[in-house]
């Protein structure tokens, strides 16, 4: 393997161990996830307590109390850091449905949906928290459209990541060259269906299907936190499982002598 | 394979620089930018004396807005010629361009919106203008993003003649620390992290307008050199 790095012509200062992975690409995308997730965690959860959502019943003293709290402004300036990394997530994702046996259309409604759900369902109702707590003079019927308009956009915003994870599933299902478990995509299909039935917040101001409901808050949220995990570590497995040869950036020079190697060691 | 095309993209851009500098000069909020300390009442009374030219450079800005998009979408090819394992760099460029367009339209359309109708009530139109503000101001992360996938792909080229200078790749780190503060004008009325403050305001527009032009260039150059080599993206 001594001879490899020279015949790529990779130049000696890169000769580090971590350096030379070929895949590195795709494994910063990969470990930016777990950091992104954590953070929006952070910022929706301990830092804002936007998370669980509060009753849209709530009396209008208390949503005036809580659009006034300072921590949704500092949750808002860690999110507008952040929130580029959405799209890295996604892209990485979408990597693996580009080696699948399936058209570019699947990747690039992947790409669309991601486009116009980071600002609907993540930026903007962000925003509607922090500008009532921007300016605390604000009257109380502006505070509680603020309020409506931030959980709905963020609880209620489903067609954009719907469209994703339709595409993501079927290719799943259609590809041809195995590259994430066929089972992972008929979960995918069942679970954005399943996420579906968030539709009627925008109807019901109470109950388990109100945006802080049983069904459309906590088995939703359940559901999809788990196959979040999942699909992350089939991902994993992907990148790790993708032959070198396979590459975008395997040499003219290597790939020969990589398929029969991996030709050789396989039989 | 021919590079015509992307030449002309890359050309549609001075064009553009040239309506958004002349859209940011006549702008009446800009000049001076407007303080995040007026009350509503001061906020609606300067969209009423304004009205004129507060809506011509939003109908202008809601015309230009997605113009630097080809200068992008030229980045975003060149990106995928770089030797890395796959193009993940080049969709979370193309995915962070997409949302951080948004985002501008977003102001620009609040701004518009208030002095659509300046006759409202001062809470809705101060409103808007925040929103506004924070829509422009504040939502740095996709260009930091967008930058370091770009100053990625050149470190982890592995070709052995680069697409771009490797300084061009430390540029767009130093932009992205460089922009970073106008993150924090959400926390501050005044000083200079307030959304009209020397921090958050003229470092971030400075910073975007010197990096258009390097970027710029350095596109130019990389096209120029590009020659026959092919092109991975699809």
């Amino acid at each position: 393997m001594a001879e490899v790095p020279k015949a790529s012509a990779l130049p000696a200062e890169h000769a580090t161990s971590w350096r030379k992975n070929r895949k590195l690409d795709q494994w910063i995308a990969f470990w930016s996830v777990p950091f992104f997730f954590n953070l929006f965690g952070l910022v929706f959860v301990p830092l804002s307590w936007m998370m669980p959502p509060r009753s849209p019943s709530s009396t209008t003293p208390n949503i005036v109390d809580f659009m006034h709290s300072h921590n949704l402004l500092i949750a808002c300036v860690i999110l507008t850091l952040a929130y580029g990394l959405a799209p890295v997530s996604n892209a990485c994702y979408l990597m693996q449905v580009r080696r699948m046996s399936v058209s570019p259309a699947f990747r690039y409604s992947m790409m669309i949906g991601a486009i116009t759900g980071a600002i609907v369902g993540m930026l903007f109702p962000m925003f509607c928290f922090g500008l009532g707590a921007f300016r605390p003079g604000y009257s109380s019927g502006v505070l509680t459209m603020l309020y409506d308009f931030g959980y709905l956009a963020f609880i209620g915003s489903l067609g954009c990541f719907c469209v994703m994870w339709m595409a993501f599933g079927l290719a799943i299902i259609l590809d041809e060259n195995s590259i994430l478990p066929k089972w992972l995509g008929y979960y995918t299909i069942w679970q954005y269906v399943t996420e579906l039935m968030a539709a009627p917040v925008w109807i019901v101001k109470s109950g388990p299907f109100a945006w802080n409901g049983l069904m459309t808050f906590w088995f939703a949220m359940t559901l999809y936190v788990s196959w979040q995990i999942i699909v992350y570590v089939c991902i994993y497995r992907a990148i790790k499982n993708q032959p070198e040869a396979e590459l975008d950036n395997a040499s003219p020079e290597l790939r020969p002598k990589v398929v029969e190697l991996r030709s050789g060691t396989s039989a | 394979m021919n590079t015509r095309g992307q030449r002309i993209l890359l050309w549609t851009a001075p064009p553009a620089v040239a309506l958004f500098a002349l859209a940011y000069l006549v702008f009446p909020v800009f000049s001076p930018p407007l303080s995040p300390t007026l009350t509503p009442d001061q906020v609606a009374a300067f969209f009423r004396g304004n009205n004129t030219g507060i809506l011509g450079v939003a109908i202008l800005c809601n015309l230009i807005a997605c113009s630097l998009v080809p200068l992008f979408a030229v980045t975003a090819v060149q990106i995928s010629r770089a030797a890395t394992s796959s193009t993940v760099l080049t969709y979370a460029y193309l995915i962070c361009v997409g949302v951080g367009t948004t985002a501008f339209i977003l102001a620009d359309y609040c701004w518009g919106m208030a002095a659509f109708r300046p006759d409202r009530d001062p809470q809705l139109t101060s409103l808007l203008n925040d929103m506004a503000w924070f829509f422009f101001i504040a939502p740095v992360g996709t260009i930091m993003v967008q930058n370091l996938c770009f100053a990625l792909s050149v470190y982890l080229d592995e070709r052995p003649d680069p697409i771009f200078p490797r300084w061009v790749a430390h540029f767009n780190v130093a932009t992205v620390v460089l922009l970073a503060p106008s993150a924090f004008s959400i926390l501050y009325k005044s000083g200079p992290l307030a959304w009209n403050g020397p921090l958050s305001f003229t470092l971030r527009l400075t910073t975007f307008a010197v990096y258009i032009a390097v970027m710029f260039w350095a596109l130019l150059r990389a096209v120029r050199h590009q020659g026959d080599d092919r092109v991975v993206l699809a």
